[in-house]
């Protein structure tokens, strides 16, 4: 396998008296989809709002190949090629699916975008390419408050899709999607990943998590208790009792 | 009655700027202040003082009135956007009754609670520009180029990255965007512009004083963009002819005593403004559910 592109290495959050996130160790590797698993409350979330900057570490280190991002602003570290999705989508409402997916790649906080109409061009290009492979094309001026569920969430998918970023990290991107979209989300993150993206998915449904991960790390109460090829994560009888509800001593 | 009509588009057309710079905060950035009447204010002071001190070039005094507007709303934007949504409400609020004493109590830049007096007539580029109907026109280029430099920005990436701050702040920072930059940015324009309308003021009334730049004044402001709808070019401008058209509208009505004007006034913005929020939240002419 070659080199991680993102590692974690001993990242520690508690919030008052709560160990949300504890000594945790992570490798994700160019073109791999890890996939994080745990019961409520394991942290999952927590991880993925530490390395984008979303919330600062009590001590740890993440690093974007190699070099520290920890203690970076989220916006600097989403312009390093980070891209996240959230739970709740946090779709830009009141705008259009096009304008979402636009608003998504540009960057720059001035009164334009450098790079003259050629740049423009290339933005304009990267929008429609990703509604199209996110099938939102017919959507595209449609407001996102007006969308459908599914749609939602393939926007959401969509925008990171735009960014060209190289690591994804995806929050239950599949959650509520009816069998026909879960095929196609299934189909589009496989096919990132043949692209070489890097991908990290959080998912409560383990036929998704069967179906898409090349990796799988389990965590629970903040802690990582194991990682390793997703069969054998997903045959230990004492992951999947944690999984299932039967507490550990 | 020419003159009166006169009179009532020049108010309008500048509190017609104020608006809109307004709804560049609220309506766009989702940034709620109740302090803009202080850069209202700061431009007036610094159109009056221009005029009366070197030359009332129209043109000089909204560039002065603009530059403290936007110099002194750092200040508050610098700080105060550390915080979001209510706590930024509160700091506005402050500003605004810092703002007061120091406008009532700073006699020689702001002649206190007399105010200046004496603004000279205006001109613009050496042309007397201070007959009612000329100077009009000058409000209303100046309104027609704001209005048109907004639309230009809100539809460009500028505009978009503040819409996005206003739907999701913390999407928004996940795709790039620096949201404690961009709301600088917004402020900073939102508040110049304000100083621009102000400078006008000061020409156009040719008196200023604390009196026009209170919290009411700055409340009044906010319900001209909210009534009127925001996040579009036209709304905000439906609200300023509503709420400063309809105190006129009052008065030639036969039936209401005119020591009752003030009352069913008071009445009927109440009543809009609760009927507004029920069925109608984003304003008149504000983007609603389903449409552009």
């Amino acid at each position: 396998m070659s080199a991680p592109l993102l590692s974690v290495r001993g990242l520690d959050k508690k919030f008052g008296g709560l160990a949300a996130v504890q000594q945790v160790d992570m490798d994700l590797h160019p073109g791999v989809l890890t996939a994080l698993v745990g019961p409520n409350g394991a942290g999952k979330t927590t991880l993925f709002n530490l390395i984008t900057g979303n919330i600062p570490a009590d001590s740890g280190e993440v690093l974007l190949d190699g070099a520290s991002i920890r203690g970076r602003s989220p916006h600097h570290i989403a312009r390093l090629g980070v891209a996240r999705s959230f739970q709740d989508l946090r779709l830009f409402a009141r705008m259009t699916v096009r304008e979402n997916v636009l608003a998504a790649i540009e960057h720059t906080a001035w009164l334009w975008q450098p790079g003259g109409r050629s740049a423009r061009r290339a933005r304009e290009a990267a929008v429609e390419q990703a509604l199209e492979r996110t099938g939102l094309t017919a959507q595209a001026n449609a407001r996102a408050m007006d969308l459908a569920y599914a749609e939602r969430k393939f926007l959401s998918v969509a925008r990171i899709l735009a960014t060209g970023s190289r690591i994804w990290l995806l929050d239950e991107p599949a959650s509520g999607l009816d069998l026909h979209s879960r095929a196609r989300f299934v189909s589009l993150v496989r096919q990132a990943a043949a692209e070489g993206v890097t991908i990290c998915l959080i998912e409560h449904n383990l036929d998704i998590v069967t179906e898409l991960a090349d990796r799988i790390a389990f965590l629970d109460r903040g802690a990582k208790l194991a990682e390793g090829d997703p069969q054998d994560i997903l045959r230990d009888p004492e992951l999947i009792g944690i999984y299932f509800g039967e507490r550990r001593t | 009655m020419t003159a009166y009509l006169l009179n009532l588009a020049t108010l309008a057309t500048i509190f017609g700027i104020l608006a809109a710079s307004l709804n560049l905060l609220i309506g766009y950035a989702g940034i709620f202040s109740v302090a803009h009447a202080v850069f209202f204010g700061l431009g007036a002071y610094a159109g009056a003082q221009v005029a009366m001190l070197l030359v009332p070039d129209v043109l000089l005094a909204c560039l002065a009135g603009g530059a403290v507007a936007a110099l002194l709303s750092l200040g508050l934007a610098l700080p105060a956007l550390r915080v979001r949504g209510e706590y930024f409400v509160a700091a506005s609020l402050g500003l605004q009754m810092m703002a007061v004493t120091v406008f009532s109590e700073a006699h020689a830049l702001t002649g206190g609670h007399g105010g200046l007096v004496g603004i000279p007539l205006p001109t613009l580029l050496g042309f007397d520009v201070s007959a009612q109907g000329v100077f009009l026109t000058v409000c209303l280029a100046v309104l027609a180029l704001i209005l048109l430099a907004i639309r230009m920005l809100m539809r460009g990436s500028f505009g978009r990255s503040l819409m996005a701050i206003r739907d999701s702040e913390s999407a928004a920072e996940a795709f790039g965007k620096d949201v404690r930059q961009l709301k600088t940015l917004v402020v900073v324009l939102g508040c110049a512009l304000a100083g621009v309308g102000g400078a006008l003021f000061s020409f156009y009334m040719m008196f200023v004083n604390v009196e026009s730049f209170t919290l009411e004044q700055s409340i009044l402001i906010m319900a001209m963009v909210i009534i009127g709808g925001t996040a579009t070019l036209a709304g905000p401008l439906v609200g300023v002819l509503l709420l400063l058209l309809l105190p006129a509208a009052l008065s030639f009505l036969p039936f209401i005593p005119p020591t009752q004007i003030g009352a069913v006034q008071q009445f009927i913005y109440g009543l809009a403004m609760a009927l507004l929020m029920i069925f109608r939240p984003a304003g008149i002419a504000g983007q609603s559910a389903g449409r552009r």
